[in-house]
């Protein structure tokens, strides 16, 4: 009986590539057998809770508040001491 | 797939939700980034986050999705600082320790086959191959349109068939002992 010959290179880019229902059974396997190593742990999300500062958006507006305060102060104080650039001018002399 | 029984009011049953959600949010997370350490991290974060905004969830879809809508998006931001990170200055950046990742994970063809993808595609296909989700419900965890998905999902799809065919053809199955009698 003859046997076909077949090249025995490998084929590259194959038409062993799996189905969908293969590709979603290999992918659903392998999420599966993923298994977290320190497991749930609620305390260290209380924890973390307590050690984290407020969030950020709060922070950012307390911060930009702060600012417009700052700039407020500094203009009525300059003006009403009359300093830097809110105080008297020189007038030229030679301007009639 | 998810085991997820009657749905928990995130307001007054955290903590119970925590634990029903850990391992779905987990695996979503881990699908993303691929790394065990890092998915933990950033699943420990998503429970903060959600704690936090607990009181602002709506009803619209499950606690679950919302869960991971909030896992996923910090997975995703998580690899994009660490590529900004690649470009910096040497002495800023020290790498991840990836030996454990390299030595556990890089025999898995279907993970190898995963970190092929980008991020945005590994996640579509997460979270329909593992979550189950529609194409619709995958849009409203992403933000993007359902016909984004579809394509993320096709494309996807069509690498990894090509990496996992790949892989097989040059496995062991395929030595070249056997190549006489194949055919048959």
């Amino acid at each position: 009986m003859k046997v076909p010959y077949v090249d025995d290179k490998p084929t590259q880019g194959g038409f062993r590539t799996p189905s969908d229902d293969d590709l979603g059974r290999m992918i659903r396997n392998t999420v599966e057998s993923w298994k977290p190593q320190r497991g749930p742990d609620w305390s260290g999300v209380l924890i973390k809770l307590a050690n984290s500062g407020p969030p950020a958006w709060l922070l950012y507006t307390a911060a930009s508040a702060a600012l417009v305060v700052i700039l407020l102060a500094a203009f009525l104080v300059g003006s009403a001491l009359q300093i830097g650039a809110l105080g008297p001018q020189p007038v030229p002399s030679n301007l009639h | 797939m998810t085991e997820e029984g009657k749905e928990l009011d995130p307001a007054t049953e955290f903590r119970q939700l925590y634990d029903q959600q850990y391992l779905s949010v987990y695996r979503s997370i881990r699908g993303v980034v691929l790394e065990p350490a890092a998915a933990e991290d950033l699943t420990q974060e998503t429970f903060v986050r959600a704690y936090r905004a607990r009181h602002r969830y709506t009803p619209t879809a499950p606690p679950g999705a919302w869960l991971r809508r909030i896992g996923i998006n910090l997975a995703i931001s998580y690899l994009r600082r660490q590529k900004l990170a690649r470009v910096l200055p040497a002495r800023l950046y020290t790498p991840p320790d990836r030996r454990d990742y390299d030595r556990a994970e890089a025999r898995d063809v279907v993970t190898k086959a995963l970190a092929t993808l980008s991020p945005k595609l590994r996640a579509a296909i997460v979270l329909h191959y593992y979550d189950g989700l529609t194409r619709e419900e995958i849009a409203a965890v992403l933000g993007v349109p359902a016909g984004t998905v579809a394509s993320r999902i096709a494309k996807a799809v069509a690498i990894m068939r090509k990496s996992l065919g790949s892989d097989q053809d040059l496995g062991p199955e395929r030595s070249t002992s056997e190549g006489a009698l194949r055919g048959r």
